[in-house]
């Protein structure tokens, strides 16, 4: 061999310097997201400042007040609505030990599955262990002892609520529903457990004073899918803004974004506080629509069973016991719980107790309402609330978030691989359902596939799910991850320079060893950054399973900041899931753009095992 | 110096090669005969089909018509991609698989074709990269090597399959003027050892100096073709004189 090597050492020489400039880029990234990370906390610290001393610990929505809470009839009550008869409470009910309790149509015996909502305290919440309580539920698990079942809570959206009752997915609605004629034709109910009032809550000192001041020009908040919903549309005739939960509905109220918010009485009650500037000012009640729990339609045995359970811990004074700790109000004229053969709840005066509960409350010096600018300081910094978030956020929230996203992402990453491999097919049989798939599912809102999956493909998956929608969301998730990065990958190994097949197949490899040794793997790598900024998507959208109704410990983060955020009536662990959120997407984001600008420069030269230049074969 | 050890050498021929991309005859009747452990230089204005005939001959494009034999057989009813194990092929811009290193570029074909076990395959790479001068650049990635280095190595990768014909399209091409010579001195070695092989060039020098052959094309057909020094002192159409007359 006579032929010198001289010249072409020279290149890889020069290459060398150029490399070690490169090598300084990664601490730079570094200290970018350094100082990123340090300006936003520094941002949240100055204006977190102005309130923590000042700061009781806020209330929470989610623990049983006591008789200190008791409330006599509403005073500022609308002329009542006198329904015609009751047409709906049974007469009577069988005793509990004749309850045949194999026989009730549960979705697993022996176990009552219940979907609840987390933000309506004190009749319905998570508590700040974390767990479902409030007073329709505690009364829910009493009757479910009585009755020797086990119960098991699930939180959803009020406006599936309903709907997921009808369709199996939970055996009992638990919510502090008001019956009405139409949610009959749905569902059926059990015999009432408690009344209910509709608050009128409007800020003070406003123009609406009554239901009679809402007009057409009023923005009233109601909670899409509620009594107070068909209320205002149907018998005022007006046209309300929709919110999903009454959290937001209140804290759209109190940020000024509407002027008034109808509204569950005892849902008012637990929301306004001292400071918000907001009061309820009247309150109206039909006889006709008590709450009741909602059962599937044709399930005579679990109704009956439900209703004599009720009666029970009625008879043995637990009903009394828990109303008075969650819910003292005065009973109106002419309405007891349970069915007409139960016995009147032993409760004691509580329009006594609440006017001598009035008397010691002197209002002394009416709380000052705070200003515009502390108001929102309070709601978005809160300190306290900032500690006592982030410990749930991470045990519970950062894992299901991180499960739900590792294990879509993986199956998404299959099935788009399964997809690209398709959409390059030779055949038309692969090609044209790979794109169909594609289409549809890049077309459609996250939200609207994991509801339709979760609630269409939960009921007919039960058996392998247990009726548990936490994998189908992971599902649900994949099946749109894999769309997008379907598409991802299509492109990176089309984007594979034509000379690679041909060198393949000229050294004697057929197309498909060609595509799997070499060009595939070239195309997957040139694609790495865009895969990482799809599994940042799929982090964000994980926040979306929470549609589907979740067991306390399958919350991911945005479900456990939404909880946090609806019992203490607080913005700031929703700031701080959102700052969880951050935390994991800041790094990958920036971990993508170390891995794009590895991609195009190459990496170090004095490290030999390089899995990632593409950039070799000069085009032509 | 010996580029490979044992290698029976074979006879290459096309007859009547047609070849059409859509409305465009990029091949119209083309023969070609190499006799064993020559060399036949193809050569011609760019277009005139000299790449288009090397990717037929191979079958990586399936001829409309003709025929092709290699060892006085016909191989178009064989498994092309058996066809091209025994046919090694040098492309124009290397074609080196960047996501592997040096070593395992030329251990690849071995090793997934050839039944060989990993060290078995790197034994024989390694064999191949000494014959062109790059053990040293064994474990690096193609990338941070020179274009010449490349273009060697993606010769070692075609010789460690153990082919009886090779192929160089237009192998120097990309490269720049300082590193053709090193290309083409291993290719001239490859045939004076007696290595059946049709190379496109525009390396009016090769082909004088090294080849047996020269057959030069235009608008898909063969306008002449015969011994170096009929083809280039003894011209005897316009097209091939024109030809000439631009490229020398």
């Amino acid at each position: 061999m006579t032929w010198g090597l001289a010249a072409d050492s020279l290149g890889v020489v020069s290459n060398h310097s150029s490399h070690r400039a490169h090598r300084a880029v990664p601490r730079a990234v570094r200290l970018f997201a350094l100082a990123l990370t340090a300006a936003l906390v520094g941002v949240l610290a100055v204006l977190g400042l102005p309130a923590p001393s000042a700061q009781a610990a806020p209330q929470d929505s989610c623990a049983p007040a006591g008789l200190e809470s008791a409330s006599a009839a509403p005073v500022n009550l609308a002329a009542a609505e006198q329904g015609g008869e009751d047409r709906y409470t049974t007469p009577t009910t069988v005793p509990v030990d004749s309850i045949d309790v194999g026989a009730l149509e549960l979705l697993v015996p022996g176990k009552l599955s219940v979907g609840t909502l987390s933000d309506a305290g004190p009749s319905i919440c998570v508590n700040s262990k974390g767990v479902f309580t409030g007073f329709d539920n505690e009364l829910l698990k009493a009757v479910a002892e009585k009755l020797g079942l086990q119960i098991e809570f699930n939180g959803t959206e009020f406006a599936g609520l309903l709907s997921q009752v009808a369709n199996n997915r939970f055996d009992v609605g638990s919510s502090s529903i008001t019956t009405t004629d139409d949610r009959r034709k749905t569902v059926d109910f059990t015999n009432g457990y408690d009344f209910g009032y509709f608050a009128l809550v409007a800020p003070n000192g406003g123009p609406v004073k009554s239901f009679g001041d809402l007009s057409a020009a009023t923005r009233i908040a109601v909670v899409q899918g509620t009594v107070q919903d068909d209320y205002v549309v149907n018998t005022l005739g007006l046209d309300p803004v929709k919110f999903p939960d009454y959290a937001t509905a209140y804290a759209n109220l109190k940020s000024g974004q509407v002027d008034a918010w109808v509204a569950p009485s005892q849902q008012a009650e637990g929301a306004v506080r001292d400071g918000d500037g907001t009061s309820i000012v009247e309150n109206t009640f039909s006889v006709n629509n008590f709450i009741a729990w909602a059962v599937g339609k044709n399930k005579p045995n679990l109704v009956a069973a439900l209703n004599s359970g009720l009666d029970a811990v009625i008879a043995d004074g637990t009903y009394a016991k828990l109303y008075e700790d969650w819910v003292p109000r005065e009973l109106p004229e002419g309405w007891k719980p349970g069915s007409k053969a139960a016995p009147e709840p032993d409760l004691q005066d509580i329009a006594a107790v609440a006017a001598a509960n009035a008397e010691k409350n002197v209002p002394g010096e009416a709380t000052k309402p705070k200003s515009t600018l502390q108001q929102l300081g309070d709601t978005f910094f809160n300190w306290e609330l900032y500690e006592k978030s982030f410990p749930e956020l991470i045990k519970v929230g950062l894992v299901n978030t991180l499960i739900l996203s590792v294990v879509s992402g993986v199956l998404g990453t299959i099935l788009g691989m399964i997809l690209a491999i398709c959409g390059i097919s030779r055949s038309r049989w692969l090609r044209w359902p790979a794109r169909v798939y594609t289409d549809i599912f890049r077309g459609l809102p996250a939200v609207v596939v994991i509801l339709i999956v979760g609630l269409g493909i939960g009921p007919v998956v039960k058996g392998i799910t247990g009726n548990n929608p936490y994998w189908l969301g992971a599902v649900a998730l994949a099946l749109l991850a894999a769309a997008y990065i379907g598409e991802i990958f299509r492109s990176g190994i089309q984007s594979v320079d034509e000379g690679q097949l041909e060198a393949s197949r000229a050294i004697g490899f057929s197309y498909r060893q060609s595509m799997r040794l070499v060009v595939v793997p070239q195309g997957v790598r040139r694609v790495l950054p865009a895969l990482m900024n799809q599994f940042i998507s799929l982090i964000k959208d994980s926040s979306l399973v929470y549609f589907l109704g979740l067991l306390a410990s399958q919350r991911e983060l945005f479900a456990v900041g939404r909880d946090l955020n609806a019992q203490t009536g607080n913005l700031s662990p929703l700031v701080a899931a959102g700052i969880m959120y951050l935390i994991l997407t800041i790094p990958l984001t920036h971990l993508v753009n170390h891995i794009d600008r590895r991609l195009r420069t190459g990496r170090p030269a004095d490290v030999q095992d390089d899995p990632l230049p593409v950039t070799a074969v000069e085009k032509g | 110096m010996s580029a490979t050890t044992t290698r029976k050498a074979v006879s290459l021929t096309g007859t009547g090669l047609h070849l059409s991309f859509g409305k465009h005859h990029v091949l119209q009747g083309v023969d070609i005969q190499v006799d064993a452990g020559t060399t036949t230089t193809v050569i011609g204005p760019s277009g005139s089909g000299k790449s288009t005939l090397l990717r037929v001959l191979n079958r990586l494009y399936e001829p409309d018509s003709g025929d092709i034999l290699l060892d006085g057989r016909s191989v178009l009813k064989d498994n092309p991609d058996e066809l091209r194990r025994r046919i090694g092929m040098v492309f124009q811009h290397f074609n080196l698989f960047p996501h592997k290193t040096v070593v395992e570029n030329v251990a690849l074909g071995p090793r997934k074709l050839k039944g060989l076990s990993k060290d078995e395959a790197r034994e024989v790479a390694l064999r191949q990269l000494e014959i062109v001068g790059l053990t040293n650049k064994a474990d690096v990635r193609p990338a941070r090597l020179s274009g010449g280095q490349q273009q060697r190595v993606a010769i070692a990768r075609a010789l460690a399959m153990a082919p009886e014909v090779m192929f160089f399209d237009e192998a120097t091409s990309a490269l720049d003027p300082e590193l053709v010579k090193g290309v083409l001195a291993l290719m001239a070695d490859l045939a004076t050892e007696g290595m059946t092989m049709v190379v496109v060039t525009h390396e009016m020098g090769f082909a004088r100096n090294v080849s047996d052959n020269v057959l030069f094309m235009d608008h898909g057909v063969v306008v002449e073709t015969g011994a170096p020094d009929e083809i280039f002192d003894d011209a005897k159409s316009d097209r091939l004189r024109t030809f000439l007359s631009q490229v020398l």
